[in-house]
């Protein structure tokens, strides 16, 4: 077979190479291996940078036509929805990019408008086959097409199978779970919190501070937390105290009550919290009884509850239990007894530190 | 003679279906996408009614109410916010406009209260 020049070249140059000092070899062969790898990564980026370019033109031009169907569709009589959606949906509707353009002009649509244009809104949803999409975006191993999943199916008030959606209660990743959350939340039309029942893992703080910021939105009725107070998991159960003292559902003070001799001690210290916003002075004579075994956490909790609903004489019970070289305590302790007069001067301040241990 | 609307608004799927909803009831309808714009469109141009957003960029949406309130006092004025705060509400309507309409809303209530917001208009200058 007859070798071309361009081959004679290359043989050429490895020759000549070859015939080199090993260092300026070595020199030579990484120069042209980063050089190669240079123009590759130059090529990769050039590649991509095109490749969004064009996406997003596509887009942006995506976008224009769904505002105007959408539009005429809401607001054209003459319209001719039924043909007009078949095909829309052939024409432009193809690929995933181009439904999840779609999805998401669907959500800024239903973001701004209300009364008989949501019921639309979902007809058009239904009628460019997106709730199938949705059910594969939620069947999908990526998390954040499931999270994204969830949260159309919430923003727009879609019903999905409680087989696919109840597993992800649980889910490892926090935002599946959280938007499983808000899901069931925003779905539910008597039971917003229902969801709980079914959650294995504990919640984090977070989630409970979005659990409670859902619940600012729910529009249903207010539901009894006290459902949850015996939960299975500790932090389920911390949270529906807070959540009975947030809500002023005072018919459960006997309950958490009985929680301050819990044997754990994050429900001690949310029982003393939720009783005190709901200034509940009952439980004063428990915690000065329990006062010497309790943790610096619920002692110093114990301090703040007396200065905010108990009495001088209840902090001066306190006294024989703190000990000279307890230094926050006695910080504590003189910031409250300063609290309940003022005007006390520091001879009196030092009778109360006589006092201490 | 149709009457004539200034939107402004900056989302422009919002801006598109105010479009859509007041050419369809019958009225002439102008766009801009922020405050500054609209100062141009107002000096170029006279309307019967505004309906304006209240976060806008460059020229806040206070400020342009008071632009008009000043320059164009007679023209309806129409807000058209996501806010819900009473304070910002009250302070619309202390600023003088007609009527406040809350996103998400419904174009056929909206398209009601342009109706009647035109309809003072044309009964304050007939007075």
């Amino acid at each position: 077979m007859p070798i071309g020049p361009t081959c004679i070249f290359f043989m050429n140059i490895s020759l000549s190479i070859t015939d080199l000092p090993s260092v300026l070899e070595i020199n030579l062969v990484l120069s042209l291996v980063f050089f190669i790898l240079a123009i590759s990564v130059i090529s990769l980026i050039l590649y991509l940078r095109v490749h969004k370019n064009i996406s997003n033109h596509r887009k942006d031009k995506l976008d224009i036509l769904l505002i105007d169907f959408i539009n005429n569709y809401l607001f054209n009589d003459d319209f001719d929805k039924s043909n007009e959606m078949v095909n829309f949906k052939n024409k432009h509707l193809k690929t995933t990019l181009d439904k999840q353009v779609a999805t998401k002009q669907i959500l800024v649509f239903a973001e701004n408008l209300k009364g008989e244009s949501s019921a639309v809104i979902k007809e058009i949803f239904y009628g460019y086959g997106l709730y199938d999409f949705l059910i594969q975006d939620l069947t999908n191993k990526a998390w954040f097409r499931k999270a994204r999943a969830l949260n159309v199916a919430y923003q727009l008030a879609l019903n999905l199978p409680s087989s696919l959606v109840d597993s992800l209660i649980n889910a490892k990743n926090k935002d599946v779970r959280q938007q499983a959350f808000f899901y069931f939340l925003h779905r539910s039309t008597d039971n917003p919190l229902g969801f709980l029942d079914k959650v294995t893992t504990p919640l984090t703080l977070w989630e409970q501070i979005h659990i409670e910021n859902g619940l600012k939105s729910y529009e249903g009725e207010t539901p009894d937390f006290s459902n949850w107070i015996n939960h299975e998991l500790i932090s389920v159960r911390v949270f529906s105290m807070k959540m009975i003292a947030d809500y002023n559902q005072y018919e459960h003070t006997p309950i958490l009550l009985e929680f301050l001799n819990h044997k754990e001690h994050e429900i001690r210290l949310q029982a003393i919290i939720s009783l005190r916003k709901m200034e509940a002075p009952e439980m004063i004579p428990t915690l000065i009884k329990k006062f010497s075994r309790e943790s610096i956490q619920i002692k110093q909790e114990i301090f703040k509850t007396i200065g905010r609903i108990g009495h001088v004489e209840d902090l001066k019970c306190l006294a024989p239990y703190i000990q000279q070289e307890d230094t926050v305590l006695k910080v504590e302790y003189l910031k409250i007894a300063r609290h309940f007069n003022p005007r006390i001067s520091a001879e009196k301040i030092d009778e109360f530190r006589n006092i201490t241990l | 003679m149709k009457k004539k609307i200034l939107v402004i608004e900056d989302n422009p799927m919002v801006v598109k279906s105010l479009e859509f909803k007041l050419l369809k009831e019958g009225y002439d309808v102008a766009t801009a996408i922020d405050g500054r714009r609209a100062m141009e469109q107002l000096e170029t141009n006279s309307f019967d009614l505004i309906l304006t957003d209240l976060m806008l960029p460059f020229v806040s949406g206070d400020q342009l109410i008071e632009h008009i309130k000043i320059n164009h006092p007679n023209i309806p004025i129409i807000v058209l916010s996501t806010s819900t705060q009473e304070d910002i509400i009250t302070n619309a309507f202390t600023m003088g406009v007609d009527d406040f309409i809350t996103k998400p809303f419904s174009p056929n209530e909206l398209a009601l209260r342009v109706k009647r917001s035109i309809g003072s208009l044309k009964k304050t200058t007939n007075r």
